[in-house]
């Protein structure tokens, strides 16, 4: 039934919805204080090892169980997440190293460093042992009661779908509505009027790249724990990349960045249920996947709307406070 | 900036000459930076309980202990070579190739096709057929972002991180459809791949007359690789392009006023690249494997940006960094078999070094920046420069 694939890819595409958000909401902080986080992805990798192995510990090794492991798990990746990008924070914002190079180089060690803790943590460099526990799905009421299928979407949720899509209150506040927030945005736009008005331009930049680390960490260690129950390598399959290229098409802003998340997290599910529904009969599912990247670049070369990235993003800050 | 031009050149012949003090800065950074790493990465060691010289010397000595072992480093480091020549032709010219990693998997593609399509071709023109499609795969997928910056203004980093996104699920389907092995003897347990490439078409290995053996994967590429690397030497110091390219990457301005057209520099150079960057996967293709596999060796994109910035964008000194990286992966087998220390260790002290190195060189570049300024005395009339706004903040930390 064409409805009910459509309905569990909705489902499954809560899940991708997710991890993009999370991620995605990471890179805005980070990119509205002003410094450019290519690194998305690395960040993400070391969430998902660091959460699968905060779970492993805390739920089977210290046997606190489920609900209390998997949270746990999920903090000790948002933890690992945050300290990882302080790199990319000392690096871009102390030593002024170009946003893009570092980013890179993170994305690089990332890699290194997962199999690294891997082989600490569980004896082998590609994967975790599977089968760990996580957080018990839940229906939401009423919408799971929706005829022709259409309640697969909303039934076996994790509880971090509704934590992720909820996160937008207090991101859209802290931004817009707190002087925090104000300040944060006025170091991505123009840092050295910042100064002038006596804020610490590197104080508010380490605090959105931090915030970045740990997002796309808490991400990482949730599609580790909630959607896959283990860690391996190649788990994120470029969706750090893909919450970039939300963050773009949502003009950095967290609203529209919902539903980029959601569109784009769709685009991932849909090879995974859809793909014999005849519209896909001839266009590969290799090529669904592409979407999100070809939105992207259509939306950047300014063939539909206008992307506005903030103005002092990726520019180096040569004010004081900083070496 | 505010000094006289006249006072810089003769300062500068009264010393010594005016190269010699940026190598020797570059020089002593590297050392710093490789200092500093050694001393992390003996922590860690210490840390498993074994002896930091003992390690290190084990995977110094895996690479260099016979021709075999030396042979198997320099195959690791020709696809690096193309890599980071690839990276290094744009950074010249003032552009950022990401999609480097992308080019790479589209020339594998093409380059298999021509593989399995062309073989009327005579003899070894086979094989140059086939690197003739890898160069044509990426310098198609680098023309893109090149067009698109050249026509929109879409800035490269960012298409290049979405069409590499884009390569990889074309690779994937490429092997699922059309490249897919069709003889399927036996091959219900075969991991996904095309079908084997006649040997007309792969790269002769060339490593016996070096005293190889055949396991070293050592072949006629690496000469290749060196060539390339000759070639971007004499296009950025002989040619009229390359001189052009510099010109775009350090000044658009009086490039674009000395008469030179940035969009089409721009376009010719992302064209260089992306055939540099076709390239790299033809070590796998062409010598270690002999057809395209599922489980190809990916991140080499974005590993050459690594080895571009240890060689610091010049050729000659991107074949020293590549053959120094690839001397540190090939010791991760000297780990496994030599200590306790597990072989990941050898990718967190790539990690290390890399994030040293780029952070050293920071700090270096803009400490004899200063020492210039400061020579030319030109702080003092600067009160709103960058310079100035350093050295307070020093002076505050000192405080």
């Amino acid at each position: 039934m064409f409805l009910e694939d459509f309905g569990a890819s909705i489902q499954i595409a809560f899940t991708y919805f997710t991890i993009i958000y999370i991620t995605g909401l990471g890179g805005l902080f980070s990119e509205r204080s002003g410094i450019v986080n290519i690194g998305l992805e690395g960040m993400m990798i070391i969430g998902t090892v660091t959460g699968s192995y905060g779970t492993f510990y805390f739920s089977t090794e210290l046997d606190m169980g489920v609900p209390l492991g998997p949270i746990l798990g999920l903090l000790f990746g948002l933890l690992c997440g945050a300290l990882f990008a302080l790199i990319h924070a000392v690096a871009t914002i102390t030593f002024r190293v170009d946003h893009i190079v570092s980013g890179v180089v993170i994305n690089l060690v990332a890699i290194g460093l997962a199999r690294f803790l891997s082989a600490v943590f569980f004896g082998q460099a590609t994967q975790s042992p599977p089968g760990q526990p996580k957080l018990s799905p839940i229906d939401i009421p009423l919408l799971s009661d929706l005829p022709w299928g259409l309640g697969r979407a909303f039934q076996q949720l994790s509880p971090m779908v509704i934590v992720a899509i909820l996160l937008l209150i207090p991101v859209w506040y802290s931004l817009n509505r707190t002087r925090w927030g104000l300040r944060l945005r006025s170091c991505g736009e123009n840092p050295e009027a910042t100064r002038s008005l006596g804020v610490s331009v590197p104080l508010y930049r380490y605090q959105g790249v931090l915030l970045s680390g740990a997002l796309a960490g808490l991400a990482g260690a949730f599609l580790a724990i909630e959607e896959s129950q283990f860690w391996r390598e190649g788990q994120t399959q470029g969706l750090g990349f893909i919450a970039l290229a939300a963050l773009i098409l949502s003009n950095w802003n967290p609203i529209r960045l919902l539903w980029a998340a959601f569109l784009f997290g769709f685009a991932q599910a849909i090879p995974l249920r859809l793909d014999d529904f005849f519209l896909f009969a001839w266009l590969p599912p290799q090529f669904i996947r592409m979407i999100p990247y070809v939105v992207t670049i259509v939306a950047i070369a300014g063939f539909v709307g206008k992307v506005r990235p903030p103005a002092a993003a990726g520019r180096a800050y040569e004010g004081g406070g900083a070496l | 900036m505010a000094a006289s031009p006249a006072t810089v050149p003769a300062a500068a012949i009264r010393e010594r000459p005016s190269w010699l003090e940026p190598l020797l800065v570059q020089v002593a950074a590297l050392l710093l930076a490789l200092l500093i790493s050694l001393a992390i990465g003996a922590v860690i060691i210490i840390l498993y309980g074994e002896n930091p010289i003992d390690v290190y010397s084990a995977i110094l000595e895996f690479a260099f202990r016979d021709a075999t072992s030396f042979g198997t480093v320099l195959s690791i480091a020709t696809p690096l070579i193309f890599s980071a020549l690839a990276v290094a032709v744009c950074f010249k010219a003032g552009l950022f190739n990401i999609g480097v990693e992308g080019q790479f998997l589209v020339g594998m593609v093409t380059a298999t096709w021509a593989a399995l399509h062309l073989g009327f071709l005579p003899g070894a023109l086979l094989a140059v057929g086939v690197l003739v499609f890898a160069m044509l795969g990426g310098m198609a997928f680098a023309a893109i972002p090149a067009v698109l910056k050249v026509k929109t203004g879409a800035h490269e980093v960012v298409t290049t991180i979405m069409l590499n996104g884009i390569a990889v699920s074309f690779l994937a389907w490429a092997l699922n459809g059309p490249l897919k092995f069709t003889a399927t003897e036996g091959a219900f347990n075969v991991d996904l791949r095309s079908d084997k490439f006649s040997t007309d078409a792969l790269m002769p290995n060339i490593g016996e007359a070096f005293g190889m053996k055949p396991s070293a994967d050592f072949s006629l590429l690496f000469p290749l690789a060196l060539v390339a690397a000759a070639l971007v030497w004499f296009l950025f110091k002989r040619m009229r392009l390359g001189y052009e390219a510099r010109a775009v990457g350090s000044s658009p301005g009086s490039a674009q006023a000395g008469g030179i057209s940035i969009g089409a520099v721009q376009i010719k150079v992302f064209l260089i690249s992306g055939a540099l960057a076709g390239l790299i996967g033809m070590q796998q293709l062409l010598v270690d494997k002999g057809a395209l596999v599922q489980n190809y060796e990916a991140q080499l994109g974005f590993v050459g940006i690594g080895v571009a910035f240890l060689g610091q964008n010049n050729p000659i000194g991107i074949v020293f960094a590549a053959i120094f990286w690839s001397v540190l992966s090939r010791g991760e087998s000297a780990l496994q078999i030599n200590t306790e220390v597990p072989r990941e260790f050898v990718i967190i002290l790539q990690g290390i070094f890399i994030m040293t190195v780029v952070i050293v060189y920071q700090v270096a570049r803009r400490w004899a920046a200063r020492r210039q300024l400061a020579r030319e005395g030109a702080i003092d009339n600067m009160e709103d420069s960058s310079a100035t706004d350093d050295i307070e903040g020093l002076a505050r930390e000192d405080a």
